[in-house]
C-alpha cells in the first residue's frame, strides 16, 4: 500500500498511511502477507465467482439490457462491537418513527395537526395513496416490513443517515453473497476474525414476513406467503430469486396471481392457491391497474380491494413512499421527537428546502459547493454534485430549480468516508457508504453489518451500482474481539 | 408449483435436449464430409440436415442455395434460426433464469457458463474450431441432465423436466426416421452400401451406434435399426422408451389416479403405446413407415397441447 494516501478524509482502515486503526491490525497484518500475483489472482477468482453464478443486475440503456456484475472490493468494512451497537440502536429508533409516521399519515394525521410537517408537503408527494389506504388498519400496524436505511460517515467519522428506503430495499442478497465469496476466495482472513454470522439472518426475516397475518387468513397459522417481482427484466431480479428462494416462499410475477371474490389467488398446475402474504417488489403504482395506473402490465387486476377488505397483507405498506423521499427526509429527526419523544441517535445530514425563499437563495449562491437532488429520484439519477461540475451542468440546474424549486433539496457536500479498495493493480482510497437493513413485524431486527457500497471510481462519491459502484463484505465484530487484536 | 414455472421447466428441458440433438446431427454430418471427400457431399445432404435440426422453407426464405459455411453458422449461431443452437441454449438459460429457485444452482451455472462463453462467438473460422463447439454443446447437455438427475428431489418440477425431454427426444427421433425414409424412397435403385451408410448414420444421430452393435453384431439390416430405434424397450432414445416414460412421470404425478382433467391426457398417451404394440415395424414397407411417423410426429404435437392444457401451462417466457 505504498502509495496510498489518507488525506483530509476520514479513513476507515488507517490511522495515517502506515498505521491502521485497533479493529483494522489483525486485518491489515494478514493482508501484508500476499504478494502482488495473490491479489490480482483472487481478486479475478473473486470477480469470475459472481459472473458464473449470475448474481448480476440489469442495467438499460436506450432499451437494451445488459447484464452486469456489481464489482466487488476484497477488503472489508470492519465495524467494532459498540460502534455497531450504536448503529443498531439508531435504526430502530428512526424505522420506529417513521412507521409511527406513516400510520398516522393514513390515520388522523396528528403531527400536521400539530403543525410539525407542513400538509402540503404531504398532500402533494404523488406517493401519497390516501383515496387507497387511507384509514386501513393493517396486520401488526406495520407499514415497513424491509427497510433498507443508507448511511455515511462524514470527516470526524460520525455516522450520518444519507437516506430512507421504504419501498422496494434491494440488495440484501449481495450481503449474502458478498460474505459467500468472500469465505470462499480469502478464507485465511476469517481464521483470526470473530464476526457475527448471516446465517440465521434470512430464517428471521422469514419469520417478520410470516408475522403479517391479514385478518381474514384461512389457516392463520400457516399463510401462505409469496414474494411479487416484476419479472426477470427488472434490474433486482437476482435479489428476488435470492430471497424467495431463501424464504422458500414462491416467486410469482403479476400474471400468476388472479383476484376473485376480492381474494387474492396464485394459479398453479393443480389449479387456483390462495395467497395471504405478499412481499411486493413493485411500485406501488404498477400493482393494480383498476386502482393505480391503468396501463400497468406487471400488477393484477383488483389486488388493491382484497387488501382493503384484509384478505391478504401486502408488504411493505401501501403508500410508504411519502416518508422517504428527499423532502420528507428533513422532517424525520422531529418524528423521533415526537412520535418516541426521544433525541435521534444517528443524525441526518444538514438539508435545504428549495420552496423556503431564504434557503434557495443562499443555495443558489453556493451550488458549486452543494449537493443538489431531486425528491422524487434514485439511483443517483437528476443528480448535481456542485464541485465536480461543470459551470454548463451548474447553470442547468440553477434553472431546474428555480422552474420546479419544491422538486430538490440541497445538502452540502460531506467529505464521505473512504476505504482502501484494491481492483487488480493498486490501492486506492474510494468513498463508502453503508446500506442497513431493518426488518419489521412482531419484533424490530437489524441485519448484522449491510451491504458496504462503494464509489470504485477513483474520485468518484457515487456508490450505485448503476453507476459504476461496486460491493464490499461489512464485518461486525463480536464482543470483545478488539482486546486480542 | 405455478403453472408459469412449470412450463419454463418445461421448456428448458426441451431446449437443451434440442440444442444437443442438433449439435449431435451436424457433428455426425461434419464427420461424414471428412471421410467421403468434400466433391460427395451433395446439396441434398444438407438440406436433410436442415430439416432435421431446423426448418427447409425458414432457410430458404433467407437464402438463395447451399452453402457449407452458410449452413453451419445457420444451424449453430444465427440468431435468425429459432432453433439454431446457440438460440436453444440462450432460451434454455431464460427459462432457467425463471425457475432459478426450483432448480439446483449447479444447473443454472451450467446454463449461464455456456452462455457467457459461447453464444456471442463469431463465426467459426474452421472444421475443428466448429466441431469443438459442437462437442461442447453436447457435453453441457450431459452435465445438465446429470446434476438434475443426482441432486433434484423426484417431485414436480423433476417431472416437468423429464416430461420436456422425453417428449422433445421422441418427437425428434421420429423426424430423424422420417428424413431418413423419404431419402431411402428417393433412392431405392442405389446399391445396398450406401444404405448401409444410412443406417448408420440414423443411429450415430440419435447416438445409439454402439447400443445397436452390441445388440445386433456386426449386421446393419433396415428391419433391426428401426425396431431398435422406434422399438426398443431399453434403448434410452427409442420413441417407444421416450413415451413409456411420459406415462410413467405422468401417473407418478397424478399419484396414479385418472382425473376429470388429466384423463383426455392418458387416453392419448395410452392410445399411441397402444398403436406401437399394434405395429409390426419389421414387415412395413417404407411408405407404410413413414405414413407411421407421420402420425406420430402429429401424435406428439397433440400430447404436448393436451399437456398444457392439463396443467394450466402458459407461455413460455418471453424473449426480449
Amino acid at each position: 500500500m505504498n502509495n496510498y494516501k489518507v488525506a483530509s478524509y476520514f479513513d476507515e482502515m488507517l490511522q495515517d498511511e502506515n498505521k491502521p486503526k485497533p479493529h483494522y491490525q489483525r486485518f491489515h497484518r494478514l493482508m501484508e502477507q500476499y504478494t502482488e500475483d495473490e491479489l490480482r489472482e483472487k481478486h479475478e477468482t473473486a470477480q469470475m465467482n459472481f459472473l458464473r453464478q449470475g448474481i448480476t443486475f440489469t442495467v438499460y440503456h436506450e432499451a437494451v439490457g445488459t447484464e452486469r456484475t456489481m464489482p466487488f472490493d476484497f477488503i472489508p468494512i470492519i465495524i467494532p462491537t459498540d460502534k455497531w451497537a450504536q448503529i443498531e440502536k439508531g435504526m430502530k429508533q428512526r424505522v420506529s418513527a417513521l412507521n409511527a409516521f406513516l400510520d398516522d399519515m393514513y390515520h388522523d394525521q396528528e403531527i400536521i395537526k400539530d403543525g410539525l410537517i407542513p400538509r402540503e408537503l404531504v398532500e402533494t408527494n404523488p406517493n401519497y395513496y390516501h383515496s387507497q389506504v387511507g384509514g386501513l388498519d393493517i396486520p401488526l400496524n406495520n407499514h415497513i416490513f424491509l427497510a433498507g436505511i443508507d448511511l455515511i460517515r462524514d470527516e470526524q467519522g460520525e455516522y450520518r443517515v444519507l437516506e430512507d428506503n421504504l419501498r422496494n430495499p434491494s440488495g440484501m442478497s449481495y450481503v449474502f453473497q458478498n460474505r459467500y465469496v468472500m469465505r470462499q476466495v480469502y478464507p485465511e482472513l476469517f481464521f483470526q476474525h470473530s464476526i457475527e454470522t448471516l446465517e440465521h439472518q434470512l430464517s428471521m426475516l422469514h419469520q417478520s414476513l410470516l408475522s403479517h397475518v391479514p385478518p381474514n387468513a384461512i389457516e392463520p397459522l400457516a399463510p401462505t406467503a409469496v414474494l411479487l417481482t416484476p419479472g426477470m427484466f427488472n434490474s433486482a431480479y437476482y435479489d428476488h430469486v435470492f430471497l424467495a428462494q431463501q424464504m422458500g416462499i414462491e416467486l410469482v410475477e403479476g400474471r400468476d396471481l388472479y383476484v376473485r371474490d376480492d381474494k387474492v389467488f396464485m394459479k398453479t398446475i393443480r389449479g387456483l392457491r390462495r395467497v395471504d402474504i405478499i412481499y411486493k417488489r413493485i411500485d406501488d403504482d404498477f400493482m393494480d391497474p383498476e386502482a393505480f395506473w391503468p396501463d400497468s402490465e406487471l400488477g393484477v387486476p383488483g389486488l388493491l380491494r382484497a387488501y382493503q377488505k384484509g384478505n391478504v397483507s401486502i408488504l411493505n405498506g401501501i403508500g410508504n413512499g411519502i416518508a422517504d423521499d428527499k423532502a420528507m427526509y428533513a422532517y424525520v429527526p422531529d418524528m423521533i421527537r415526537y412520535y418516541l419523544n426521544e433525541e435521534p441517535l444517528i443524525k441526518n445530514v444538514p438539508t435545504y428546502f428549495l420552496s423556503d425563499k431564504a434557503q434557495r437563495d443562499e443555495v443558489l449562491e453556493k451550488l458549486d459547493q452543494l449537493v443538489v437532488k431531486n425528491v422524487g429520484a434514485s439511483g443517483g439519477y437528476d443528480l448535481l454534485i456542485g464541485p465536480q461540475a461543470s459551470p454548463e451542468e451548474r447553470e442547468q440546474f440553477r434553472h431546474k430549480i428555480m422552474e420546479n424549486p419544491a422538486k430538490y433539496i440541497a445538502q452540502p457536500t460531506i467529505k464521505l468516508s473512504r476505504a482502501p479498495a484494491f481492483q487488480g493493480d493498486d490501492f486506492y482510497p474510494c468513498h463508502v457508504d453503508l446500506r442497513v437493513f431493518v426488518m419489521g413485524g412482531k419484533d424490530s431486527h437489524v441485519l448484522p453489518g449491510g451491504l458496504s457500497r462503494v464509489a470504485l471510481k477513483e474520485g468518484s462519491l457515487v456508490v450505485n451500482s448503476s453507476q459504476g459502484g461496486g460491493g464490499k463484505d461489512t464485518w461486525v465484530l463480536t464482543e470483545g474481539e478488539i482486546n486480542h487484536a | 408449483m405455478l403453472s408459469r414455472v412449470a412450463d419454463s421447466l418445461y421448456w428448458m428441458a426441451r431446449n437443451i435436449e434440442r440444442a444437443e440433438t442438433n449439435a449431435r446431427v451436424l457433428s455426425v454430418q461434419l464427420i461424414h464430409m471428412l471421410e467421403v471427400s468434400e466433391q460427395h457431399v451433395s446439396n441434398r445432404d444438407w438440406e436433410e440436415i436442415i430439416e432435421i435440426s431446423a426448418s427447409l422453407s425458414d432457410y430458404y426464405s433467407g437464402h438463395d442455395g447451399i452453402e457449407r459455411e452458410e449452413v453451419i453458422h445457420y444451424l449453430t449461431q444465427d440468431r435468425q434460426n429459432f432453433n439454431s443452437i446457440s438460440n436453444c441454449m440462450i432460451y434454455a438459460r431464460e427459462n432457467a433464469k425463471a425457475t432459478r429457485d426450483m432448480i439446483p444452482d449447479g444447473l443454472w451455472e451450467v446454463l449461464n457458463q455456456y452462455y457467457l462463453e459461447h453464444t456471442g462467438e463469431s463465426r467459426f473460422s474452421s472444421y475443428q474450431q466448429a466441431q469443438h463447439a459442437l462437442q461442447l454443446t453436447m457435453q453441457t447437455s450431459t452435465t445438465a441432465q446429470g446434476i438434475v438427475e443426482s441432486s433434484m428431489t423426484r417431485g414436480v418440477p423433476y417431472a416437468f423436466l423429464k416430461i420436456g425431454k422425453w417428449l422433445e427426444r421422441a418427437e425428434k427421433t421420429a423426424r430423424i426416421l422420417n428424413v431418413l425414409c423419404e431419402k431411402t424412397l428417393k433412392e431405392k435403385q442405389a446399391a445396398n452400401v450406401s444404405n448401409y451408410y444410412y443406417w448408420l448414420t440414423a443411429l450415430q444421430q440419435v447416438n445409439g451406434y454402439n447400443a445397436y452393435i452390441k445388440e445386433y453384431p456386426p449386421t446393419m439390416k433396415p428391419e433391426h435399426v428401426l425396431s431398435f430405434i422406434i422399438d426398443n424397450r431399453g434403448f434410452p432414445r427409442s420413441i417407444r422408451y421416450c413415451i413409456d416414460h411420459v406415462m410413467e412421470a405422468i401417473h407418478h404425478l397424478e399419484d396414479g389416479k385418472i382425473s376429470h382433467y388429466s384423463q383426455q391426457l392418458f387416453h392419448t398417451l395410452a392410445t399411441v403405446q397402444e398403436e406401437f404394440t399394434a405395429a409390426h415395424i419389421d414387415d412395413m414397407s417404407t411408405e407404410e413407415l413413414m405414413a407411421f411417423l407421420d402420425r406420430f410426429q402429429n401424435r406428439c404435437q397433440e400430447m404436448s397441447r393436451l399437456f398444457s392444457e392439463t396443467y394450466y401451462l402458459i407461455d413460455p417466457v418471453k424473449i426480449k
